[in-house]
């Protein structure tokens, strides 16, 4: 299922009163539980399709899933800024660098908050809006998954 | 007189001469002081020329470097390339790759390359310095705009990585090894750094800038005394130096055609062309992440690039980061 499918699946799940759907195919599996402070998404490959031609597939939607959760997650804990990639958490340039953000501080619209590297493809993270950082959810060089969320942030 | 004249009619006088020019000729051609003269000279020397001064008797232009021409560059790849089809050279920047970032940011096209003769901050992984002097190696930035989710856009570090092997090999007829994910190496010393950034969205690329770091024509005194990794340069390992100006156009022919056949065809090709290269199979592998550190036996790359690694309790490890050492 397409990022955007699955998004619009979860709204529409969202927009009603059903705290559990699951949804079974030939492809893939999908499994939304609601629940009073969480919202979870799972959603695995059957186990033929892995075999296919196609396997690639199956691990890039499981992330996908990780990041739609996180949406409907970050409205009761406040906003997060989520990884756009598996990789490594950097929060500084270099080793000697201080930090690009702190906890408490205010974070200006396309300021870089960290780094995000997978196979020495660096990936800057930026704040698409004015914020203050209100947790930093993951330590420095440690590996993050595709859409877990970096920073709990407040918007300003 | 604007500084760069004055440089270019000063290089004029000295190649016209036939042996030695006085410092007073040159002085009185150009009617700048001997003092003025004597700057221009430092400052040509800077830039790669090689001027052998006499007291007494004046200066003379030993050899020339070898620079990076734009329009050269542009004539040899022709007009089917996606690649260069905008080429930007300069002589001297604080990194290609900072400044190709900057380029991307304004909406500079996908395919522009930057190249620079010197860099004074050129950039490695994690802060980390790629020494970068004058007129001896290639220093070289490209703009690409693939229409990748962000999670896919690390298998373009396997892509140039593929190129830059190629393309040594086209010039010097020798085959360098690469260590994951890409790091050039010919007889176990560093020859050729990749750095990549992107600029992306939670589900769409916005661009990504190949940096690509190619020691071509370094000599041995070149070379700074405490470098983290072992390095080497094209020149003392095949004995004969590179034109930098060929290198350039292999190199971004090869990324051209590596990169089309990656839309077309996926990252398939260019995974299999790697492992070509790949100096660690049926080796073991140490991976330094941050302050943790794994070895086992290499298991090959995953279908996304990740490399494999099979710790001491049978379990395969993906590694997607991190210093890897070939044992």
């Amino acid at each position: 299922m397409e990022v955007k499918d699955l998004k619009q699946l979860i709204k529409m799940i969202t927009e009603t009163d059903i705290t559990e759907f699951e949804m079974d195919n030939a492809e893939e599996k999908i499994v939304i539980k609601r629940g009073q402070r969480t919202e979870i998404v799972q959603m695995t490959a059957a186990p033929a399709y892995m075999q296919a031609p196609a396997a690639m597939a199956a691990p890039i939607a499981a992330p996908a899933a990780a990041v739609a959760a996180s949406a409907p997650a970050a409205e009761l804990a406040g906003e997060t800024i989520n990884s756009p990639i598996v990789g490594t958490f950097y929060r500084a340039a270099s080793p000697e660098s201080a930090p690009f953000a702190e906890v408490g501080q205010v974070i200006e619209k396309g300021q870089v908050i960290c780094l995000v590297e997978a196979m020495k493809l660096f990936n800057e993270i930026e704040a698409e809006f004015k914020c203050k950082i209100v947790k930093i959810c993951v330590e420095n060089a440690q590996p993050v998954e595709f859409g877990q969320p970096l920073f709990v942030i407040e918007k300003i | 007189m604007p500084r760069r004249t004055a440089a270019a009619d000063l290089l004029k006088l000295l190649r016209d001469a036939e042996g030695m020019v006085s410092g007073e000729l040159l002085s009185r051609e150009l009617g700048v002081s001997r003092t003025a003269i004597w700057k221009q000279i430092s400052s040509l020397r800077a830039a790669g020329y090689r001027i052998d001064a006499v007291p007494s008797q004046g200066y003379c232009l030993a050899t020339e470097p070898d620079l990076l021409d734009e329009a050269v560059l542009r004539t040899s790849l022709g007009n089917g390339c996606l690649i260069g089809r905008r080429i930007v050279c300069c002589g001297e920047t604080g990194s290609t790759n900072t400044d190709a970032f900057l380029l991307a940011e304004q909406g500079a096209e996908e395919g522009t390359v930057l190249l620079a003769e010197r860099q004074l901050a050129g950039k490695g992984r994690l802060g980390r310095r790629w020494e970068s002097p004058t007129g001896v190696n290639l220093y070289c930035s490209v703009i690409l705009r693939p229409e990748l989710p962000p999670y896919e856009a690390p298998q373009l570090t396997f892509l140039s990585a593929v190129a830059v092997a190629r393309a040594i090999q086209i010039t010097t007829g020798l085959q360098p090894a690469i260590k994951w994910p890409n790091d050039l190496l010919m007889n176990g010393r560093k020859v050729a750094g990749l750095l990549n950034e992107m600029n992306a969205e939670t589900d769409r690329v916005g661009f990504v800038i190949l940096g690509i770091g190619v020691n071509l024509n370094m000599r041995a005194d070149q070379f700074p005394a405490d470098l983290r990794t072992p390095a080497t340069s094209l020149l003392l390992e095949s004995g004969a130096p590179v034109s930098r100006q060929l290198f350039a156009v292999h190199l971004l022919r090869e990324l051209d055609r590596e990169y089309l056949r990656f839309q077309q065809e996926g990252f398939g090709p260019v995974r299999e062309e790697w492992a070509r290269y790949c100096n660690a199979f049926g080796r073991e592998v140490q991976v330094d992440v941050g302050p943790n550190s794994l070895q086992g036996p290499f298991m090959g790359v995953d279908h996304d690039g990740a490399l494999l690694m099979k710790l001491s309790d049978g379990r395969v490890e993906r590694i997607l980061s991190g210093d890897v050492t070939v044992i």
